[in-house]
């Protein structure tokens, strides 16, 4: 698909490889922060912090690769838009990263089975849209790789019910308490979201193409 | 598929007394949005069995019986078809085929700690077919 617009330019190429070192940023950030929570270990949660801000800089260098050119302009919105909704699950992983240093462990004990899978599914689902990317360069069947990762998204939406229905039986004695493990629940949960959106808007990508 | 049955199986239990009446189980069911319920072992010499939706639906309602009248253990298919946890997916598979049933529960030891059902096999062969670059 891709090659009908990247017709051999040194820009899209340059842009396409920081694209898939930007999925890949976000899948060693899913991959510390699930290491983080099966060892409980809070100092851990800080690699997450580092990799989003080197996200960040690979973020900036695709999009001022763009602006200078690369890629037909009826396409450039899309990819932004694209990598705007990876760094926006990469924001989402360090609010969770962050909120987890501030848990009341006793409270966190409760529902730590379902978290562990869901740290587990955010990983599994990031090397999912990489090879869904993959799949969109090399014209593979992105429409499989995208069911995949809606079959995911539905395991983390069954876990998110379990978790709301072990936490509605706890009583929260302290506002904080409670903000922050609900806060932490929402963001754990909406990484896979905003993946499946990601992963929906290359297959629109992949359409608009045709 | 490569895939091992401890990957894809889900721990969420729920159990009912051999003695409760064929009412309490559909509450449960209806409760906690589930299909089946494992059905505990009266005693020590006594096994695990399992009641589904299917059995409340053609073995009670199908025939106009009262749910109140009828305990779990008068329609519960016992015991229940388990594997181990490390047993390959096509195994299972293979299992479900054999005996006809949708879910096969998955024990440790003399537990049962765990069950997969047809939908978490298909998704489980979605994603491995993903995978596959």
């Amino acid at each position: 698909m891709f090659d009908k617009i990247i017709s051999g330019g040194k820009l899209e190429k340059k842009v396409i490889e920081d694209i898939k070192t930007h999925i890949k940023t976000l899948c060693l950030a899913t991959e510390c922060f699930k290491n983080a929570l099966t060892s409980s270990d809070i100092e851990s949660t800080f690699c997450v912090a580092d990799l989003e801000r080197e996200a960040d800089s690979i973020r900036r260098e695709i999009i001022s690769t763009i602006h200078e050119g690369a890629f037909l302009p009826f396409i450039r919105p899309n990819i932004c838009r694209f990598i705007e909704m990876v760094d926006e699950a990469f924001d989402i992983l360090e609010d969770a990263a962050f909120e987890f240093r501030y848990l009341n462990m006793e409270v966190y004990r409760i529902i730590e089975p379902e978290c562990v899978k869901i740290a587990s599914i955010n990983t599994n689902i990031c090397e999912l849209l990489s090879i869904a990317f993959d799949s969109l360069i090399t014209k593979g069947d992105l429409k499989e790789k995208n069911l995949a990762i809606r079959v995911y998204e539905k395991q983390v939406d069954d876990l998110k019910f379990d978790i709301t229905e072990k936490l509605r039986k706890i009583e929260i004695k302290n506002f904080w308490e409670g903000k922050i493990i609900t806060d932490f629940v929402e963001y754990l949960t909406r990484i896979s979201d905003l993946i499946e959106d990601a992963s929906d808007y290359l297959y629109i990508i992949e359409i608009s193409l045709r | 598929m490569n895939t091992k049955v401890k990957e894809v199986m889900n721990t969420k239990l729920e159990t009912i007394k051999a003695e409760a009446s064929v009412y309490d189980a559909i509450e449960k069911l209806v409760d906690k949005r589930m299909r089946s319920l494992i059905v505990l072992p009266r005693d020590e010499k006594d096994v695990y069995g399992v009641i589904t939706v299917r059995d409340i639906v053609f073995k009670v309602i199908a025939k106009n019986l009262d749910p109140h009248k009828i305990r779990v253990e008068e329609i519960a298919s016992k015991p229940v078809i388990s594997i181990d946890k490390e047993t390959d997916l096509e195994h299972l598979i293979k299992l479900m085929e054999k005996f006809n049933i949708a879910r096969v529960f998955v024990h440790e030891g003399k537990e049962i700690v765990g069950v997969v059902s047809l939908l978490d096999v298909m998704g489980a062969s979605l994603i491995e077919r993903a995978r596959r670059v």
